[in-house]
């Protein structure tokens, strides 16, 4: 069996909003003096990639990146996390439409052993479009099952428990098919052992330039424009209810909350 | 005439809150835009939900009956919505940014060679296109955006495109969309159904809502917010992080990723006030922050805070409550 897992390279999303700012021209965060980490969710979709790799026998699990060479770090971290094989597409995503950057992560995935299953996170960090996965699903010509928060094998495929806003639905998957990950205590990335990251550090990547993929264009495509970036109003400071103690502040507060006419 | 689609699902003639909302929002914009609003209601059942939707301001509800949406609401709702689609051709497709509208945009957009803006905030029309409002980096900046070039895929979030003018009534025309929807054997289907049970209001009608993050330390700290909520006749949520800890369910949790709540009053306790946290709350009233640091980034966002251990604040709190409102 074989799993893919799409792994993207992200400013660090719990950057406090007072060290954040924008480049108006470009129309981006400054990201000079900011870390750069795996996306969150896709951290999630790993972990679930690891755990059905230790649930079967002769399971594979590949992670797929698409980004500038900086974007080797996220891949680097799921080679010292044990993944058999790591596939870097090298190329900027700045003027592709979605569509355009699905065909891409989908002519890449081509190249590869046919997959089982394809794991994304349900949102990168940085725009949060939550596009990448359905759109991939249709490049890739599958199914596609969002807010999955976990997996176990099943007989022809798996079975997927997904988040909805009522609680949870349990659901038989056939493979093969598209996965959008969101998280759960039960899918948090594990820490990366001491001796794998040693053995990680000879480890090579599969690197495929882009121009190697770039479908042409199918019809006419709409694209979506930034016209701005901004940063949010500036909140006032909260009244803060002081006392001689606990219990006084409480006591204030709730006064005050009664006087603002809240409770 | 330009057409607006919306697809809501409504199993059983009922449509939730976000679902309705969308559907008034989609019909102010249609009057803007001298567009024609056409709801397609999805699930079996869904024709009697034609009354709401009309009252909504949809122009034409098309209703879509087949069984296959019960197992596999994604994979059929997608074949349905890309026939109604192809049958109207809209300049523009709002979906609720729920659970199956997140999971149809990105789909229907690829289908129809369409540009998607997700998690859309507010909208306006310059130059007779729809411009659109969304929060980006974890609330932490605004982006606007617009579609060029073809037709325009949105999900929209609680409070998005809110005008004043009550609701211009739909002309509301009832047809079904008229296809068989055979299950295929490759789609996901659902096997069970886990519900959430809940005591008192749930967060999206919740009056009051008091929630918990890390700070709360673990599961049996959620017990003296319940018992303050319980007060107020209010709910309990949480931040992600106490979610991550697996003290409270995931439909808890409150935020960019979680719920968006729009109470009188969001008492957040043991919560540091992350954007993505802010996000899911930024509609309340009121906002109360108790959080024994002084510098955390909550209370430059609450309207009210106390600098204390919950543990101390929260006791005190919940006995002046009590005593105010049997006073
Ligand atoms: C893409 C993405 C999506 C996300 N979506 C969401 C989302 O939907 N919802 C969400 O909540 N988060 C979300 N997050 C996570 C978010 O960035 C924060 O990590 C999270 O909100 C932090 O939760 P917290 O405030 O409970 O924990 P912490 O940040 O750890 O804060 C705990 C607070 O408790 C206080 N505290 C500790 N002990 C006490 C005590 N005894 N008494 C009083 N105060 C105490 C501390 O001072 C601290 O301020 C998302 C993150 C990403 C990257
Ligand atoms: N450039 C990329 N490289 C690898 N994976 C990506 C890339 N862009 C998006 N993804 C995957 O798709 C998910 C959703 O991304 P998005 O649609 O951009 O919010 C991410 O969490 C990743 O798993």
């Amino acid at each position: 069996m074989h799993l893919v897992v799409l792994l993207k390279r992200v400013l660090d999303p719990e950057i406090p909003q007072t060290a954040f700012s924008l480049d108006p021209e470009r129309k981006q965060p400054h990201a000079l003096r900011h870390p750069y980490v795996l996306s969150v969710f896709d951290g999630n979709a790993l972990e679930l990639a690891l755990r059905l790799r230790e649930a079967g026998t002769d399971v594979r699990v590949t992670a797929l990146t698409f980004g500038p060479k900086a974007a080797e770090d996220v891949l680097r971290k799921a080679l010292a996390l044990t993944v058999d094989e790591a596939v870097h597409v090298l190329g900027e995503e700045e003027g592709l439409t979605a569509a355009r950057k699905a065909r891409v992560l989908a002519a890449a995935i081509s190249r590869l052993p046919s997959p089982d299953l394809v794991l994304c996170g349900r949102q990168a960090a940085d725009w949060e479009a939550g596009q990448m996965g359905g759109m991939l699903a249709e490049a890739l010509g599958m199914p596609c099952l969002p807010f999955v928060s976990s997996l176990s094998p099943a007989a022809g495929g798996f079975e997927a428990v997904q988040q909805v806003e009522s609680g949870q639905l349990v659901l038989r998957l056939p493979r093969p098919a598209v996965v959008t990950v969101t998280n759960d205590p039960g899918n948090v990335l594990r820490a990366a052992r001491i001796k794998d990251v040693m053995a990680a550090r000879g480890r090579g990547l599969t690197t495929i330039a882009l121009q190697d993929l770039l479908p042409g264009t199918q019809g006419v495509e709409a694209s979506v424009e930034t016209l701005a970036l901004r940063l949010p109003a500036p909140q006032r400071r909260a009244e803060i209810c002081e006392g001689a103690g606990p219990a006084e502040a409480a006591r204030l507060l709730a006064r005050r909350l009664r006087e603002l006419g809240a409770v | 005439m330009t057409k607006i689609m919306t697809a809501v699902w409504a199993a059983g003639g009922r449509v939730s809150g976000l679902g309705l909302e969308v559907a008034r929002a989609a019909a102010q914009l249609a009057a803007e835009m001298e567009a024609r609003l056409i709801v397609l209601a999805l699930g079996t059942g869904a024709t009697t939900a034609a009354q709401a939707l009309r009252e909504a301001g949809a122009d034409e509800v098309v209703t879509c009956e087949e069984e296959a949406l019960d197992a596999s609401p994604g994979e059929a709702g997608l074949v349905a919505l890309e026939r109604a689609c192809e049958l109207t051709g809209p300049a523009l497709v709002l979906l609720p940014a729920d659970s199956l509208g997140r999971d149809w945009a990105p789909r229907v957009a690829y289908r129809l060679d369409a540009g998607l803006v997700t998690e859309v905030t507010d909208w306006s029309l310059e130059a007779g296109r729809p411009v659109f409002q969304r929060l980006v980096f974890g609330g932490k900046a605004i982006a606007t955006m617009a579609v060029a070039g073809g037709p325009a895929v949105a999900t929209v979030r609680p409070g998005a495109g809110r005008r004043d003018q009550p609701p211009r009534p739909g002309q509301g025309e009832l047809r079904t969309l008229g296809i068989r929807i055979a299950p295929d054997p490759r789609w996901p289907r659902v096997v069970r159904r886990q519900a959430e049970e809940r005591q008192g209001p749930g967060l999206e009608e919740a009056r009051v809502i008091v929630s918990g993050g890390r700070g709360i330390g673990g599961p049996e700290g959620f017990g003296p917010l319940r018992e303050l909520a319980g007060a107020l006749g209010g709910a309990v949520g949480a931040s992600r992080a106490a979610v991550d800890e697996d003290w409270v369910p995931p439909t808890w949790q409150i935020g960019q990723t979680g719920k968006t709540v729009a109470p009188d009053l969001y008492i957040a306790v043991g919560i540091s006030g992350a954007s993505q946290h802010l996000v899911g709350c930024a509609r309340a009233k009121t906002i109360v922050a108790i959080n024994r640091d002084a510098e955390a980034p909550i209370f430059d966002y609450a309207r009210l805070g106390v600098v204390g251990d919950w543990r101390e604040v929260l006791p005190a709190l919940t006995a002046a409550v009590k005593e105010m409102l049997a006073g």
